[in-house]
């Protein structure tokens, strides 16, 4: 092996930075969020001062009560965001892909939501949503559908569905444009043939389209579902994961705890629960681009 | 024409009491450059302009002007809810600061309130904090009690520790020492719609007495009105939340612990107390059972209560110093009839002391922020350069830059800041200011203890919300904190 390396010293040497920086940015953050996670880090002491607790932080974090909501939370949230958003993207994605007078108009336009930056969105959503002058809430009043504005994000029952539909608006022209890019890989062949063997347009979309995006659709869901589970920009600018943590989700949680109260180790062992999860949806996900590849490979 | 509220007896400054004797009666008051026992609206006219003072030969007996060296310094700036006046009294100090110590390499860095904390917190774990920082009032403990700060004492950088308010120099001492120096202490004040309050049935020109009469007033305002009475804030990590519900909790009686004493030890807490749950019960009432209050008070601070305000949709708040500036600013930046609008509410705006409690009690957070020096082992470089921190803090909390820093916006730290000819200056153009100034007696600081950031920024808040969005009731949300509260002090 070492002959082996030494044969190819040049082409190790190549990527010796990238690997150094990767271990340093990494892999570092990492080990140690792992070790922290072992350790009482008391809020009144530094950070040097940690004893060792073994699984006590994980244990702690186990049997919270705030655990189990936060957990919900981020189940609803990132389930409710990732399937939403991809049907809505896969639906628009479907009806961009005929062509018609102004698609590329159309198609610029739906793609600002997810070009907007995430904290610029939040803050005109805060006020769009706002519980006393919102857009929404003077619309409804003025029209006279309703006699005082809607709560949105001040009440623990419409917080987390509210967010979840602000949060769809900004992702779902990524799971657009990623099955529009799908959409231009099915073969018009097959699709003239189906017709003209007399299948109507639901078994045209079902038994032709739809298993050529198959892959495409698991890499879509899986990069919408991490990028949810990590989800921080929205839940923390608009409610701080408020009112009464009804809107927030591990990601806010854990900063909470880390920079608000200084619970380190408790803080990392979230982190390393919240790794592990991200890591196994990865892992799914390289499955599923390595399936592309095979496949492409074969064809 | 707009006119000062105050109560005469107040102005006379007889009723003072307990809060006051903790504010002033200290062992470090041995010789105070004014007379806080004599403070009113009268005698703080009486001393201003009285005196010239020297700034720059002042900080040149603690670093020489030509001295040469390097500092980077974090202070809590200007925020969004902050008046432009502010803006450019930060611009002028640094401006003056850079022309007085040319040798200095100054690299500043401003932050909000809500992010310092967190982002000062970080770079200590890395030990990649700035030399000095300028830290909110409630801060400096925490990291006074961790280590991580000199000792730093008001002798230090050319002053005596009888310049500052008593209550400003107990904020920064931890375990008998002292770990920094004030550079602005304020306390709030009540401002109200004169309109509104006439448009609702109420007496225009008198200010809610008491809290119950600010439920009462609320109420009657969202009721005849439709609009918001009193402009609640309950924001999680906010500084406004605990600045807004403190005065409420000390003067029903409540509190974390025994704060609010003369000389609180702060062993017991008392959040769960039959007087802290009644503080609670006020807000409950006012925001759940008569719904006059912002909606939008849970995910809403005070800037947010601004515009409302100056919109005529507010009736009633809690008030910053520099508040009436605030106002000011809006109405510039509004056009068409929203100017006029503005310009309208701010003809009807008043000022009053905070109301009591039922048994008279009054309180306020006596807040303000103070400048620290990082030991070297926490700064980036591992070097601290002292003689330039203490030029920077000799000129920040110099009677001249306390006062002129804290123009629009809050009090001198220093207290000969009262005495300059820019305080006079100030009484004549700041609306007001002596309502505020009159508070200062009644100003209660933060328990000081490392814990106070966690119980003031997310504890009380939460208690807030867990009781005005259902989640408990109100007894439960009190309990809760309490436990929170003990847990924390606890080691838990």
């Amino acid at each position: 092996m070492l002959r082996n390396i030494w044969a190819h010293r040049a082409d190790y040497a190549y990527v010796l930075p990238a690997i150094a920086v990767m271990l340093i940015v990494i892999a570092y953050p990492i080990y140690y969020t792992v070790e922290l996670s072992f350790y009482k880090t008391p809020p009144g002491l530094q950070l040097r001062d940690k004893t060792f607790i073994g699984f006590d932080n994980y244990t702690t974090i186990l049997t919270s009560e705030v655990f189990w909501k936060v957990t919900w939370n981020t189940l609803i949230w990132t389930f409710g965001s990732t399937f939403i958003s991809f049907v809505l993207g896969f639906a628009t994605a479907l009806a961009l892909h005929r062509d018609f007078v102004g698609r590329g108009v159309l198609r610029a336009i739906l793609i600002i939501p997810w070009v907007i930056s995430a904290v610029a969105a939040s803050y005109i959503w805060k006020w769009i949503y706002h519980s006393d002058f919102g857009i929404i809430g003077a619309v409804l009043v003025g029209l006279g559908l309703a006699d005082r504005p809607p709560n949105f994000i001040d009440n623990v029952s419409t917080v987390l569905p509210s967010l979840i539909v602000v949060n769809i608006w900004r992702e779902f022209p990524f799971a657009m444009i990623m099955m529009m890019a799908g959409l231009q890989t099915v073969p018009d062949q097959l699709l003239r043939a189906a017709k003209v063997d007399g299948a109507n347009a639901w078994q045209r979309f079902w038994h032709v389209t739809f298993p050529h995006l198959r892959n495409v659709s698991v890499v879509t869901i899986l990069l919408l579902a991490v990028a949810n589970f990590n989800s921080f920009i929205i839940p923390w600018i608009m409610t701080g994961g408020g009112p009464s943590n009804a809107s927030h989700i591990w990601i806010t949680h854990i900063y909470e705890l880390a920079f608000g109260r200084q619970r380190w180790g408790v803080a990392s062992a979230y982190s390393v629960l919240l790794f592990l999860i991200l890591m196994a949806l990865g892992y799914f996900y390289v499955r599923a681009l390595s399936g592309n590849e095979r496949k492409e490979g074969r064809a | 024409m707009t006119r000062i509220m105050l109560g005469s007896a107040v102005l006379r400054g007889t009723v003072v009491g307990v809060l006051a004797a903790s504010l002033m009666s200290t062992s470090a008051l041995g010789a105070p450059p004014v007379d806080l026992s004599k403070w009113s609206p009268e005698y703080v006219r009486s001393i201003a302009g009285t005196q010239d003072f020297d700034t720059a030969g002042d900080c040149a007996k603690v670093t020489p002007l030509d001295y040469k060296g390097r500092l980077t310094f974090w202070y809590q700036g200007v925020f969004e809810g902050d008046p432009d006046l502010l803006r450019q009294y930060y611009k002028d100090f640094f401006e003056t600061f850079r022309k007085t110590y040319p040798n200095i390499q100054l690299e500043e860095q401003a932050l909000t309130y809500n992010d310092l904390l967190d982002k000062f917190r970080t770079a200590l774990l890395g030990n990649a904090a700035p030399m000095a920082v300028r830290l909110q009032i409630l801060g400096g403990t925490e990291f006074a009690s961790k280590g991580y700060l000199q000792p730093l004492k008001p002798e230090d950088v050319g002053y005596s520790t009888e310049d500052f308010w008593p209550g400003a120099m107990k904020a920064v001492t931890w375990d008998g020492v002292t770990y920094g120096v004030p550079t602005n202490n304020e306390t709030m004040a009540f401002i109200w719609n004169a309109d509104i309050f006439k448009r609702a049935g109420l007496d225009p020109d008198k200010a809610p007495a008491t809290w119950d009469d600010v439920v009462k007033y609320s109420k009657q305002i969202h009721d005849k009105l439709g609009i918001a009475g009193y402009g609640l804030v309950a924001r999680k990590n906010a500084g406004n939340t605990p600045y807004r519900f403190m005065p409420q909790l000390w003067a029903y009686g409540g509190g974390v612990f025994d704060e609010a004493t003369a000389n609180p030890t702060y062993k017991e807490v008392e959040l769960d107390s039959p007087q802290s749950k009644a503080a609670l019960q006020a807000s409950y009432d006012m925001y759940v059972r008569d719904k006059s209050v912002p909606v939008s008070a849970l995910t809403n601070q005070q800037a947010d209560n601004q515009p409302l305000f100056v919109a005529g949709q507010l009736g009633m708040m809690i008030s910053h110093p520099s508040d009436y500036n605030v106002m000011l600013d809006l109405q510039a930046k509004a056009t068409g009839t929203d100017k006029d609008k503005a310009q309208t509410v701010i003809d009807n705006m008043r000022y009053g002391l905070v109301p009591t409690g039922p048994d008279g009690k009054r309180a306020v957070v006596f807040g303000g922020s103070n400048i620290h020096i990082l030991k070297p082992e926490y700064v980036e470089g591992g070097k601290v350069d002292e003689p330039a921190a203490k030029a920077m803090i000799c000129m920040w909390a110099s009677p001249e830059w306390s006062l002129k820093m804290a123009y629009a916006g809050s009090n001198p730290g220093n207290l000969n800041g009262f005495k300059t000819k820019w305080m006079k200056e100030r009484l004549d153009h700041i609306k007001f200011l002596d309502v505020t100034t009159s508070m200062l007696p009644y100003g209660i600081p933060f328990p000081a203890l490392p814990e106070s950031p966690e119980i003031m920024n997310i504890i009380i808040p939460d208690m807030l919300q867990n009781a005005l969005t259902g989640a408990m009731t109100v007894d439960q949300a009190a309990d809760d904190a309490a436990k929170k509260v003990k847990d924390l002090m606890g080691g838990l």
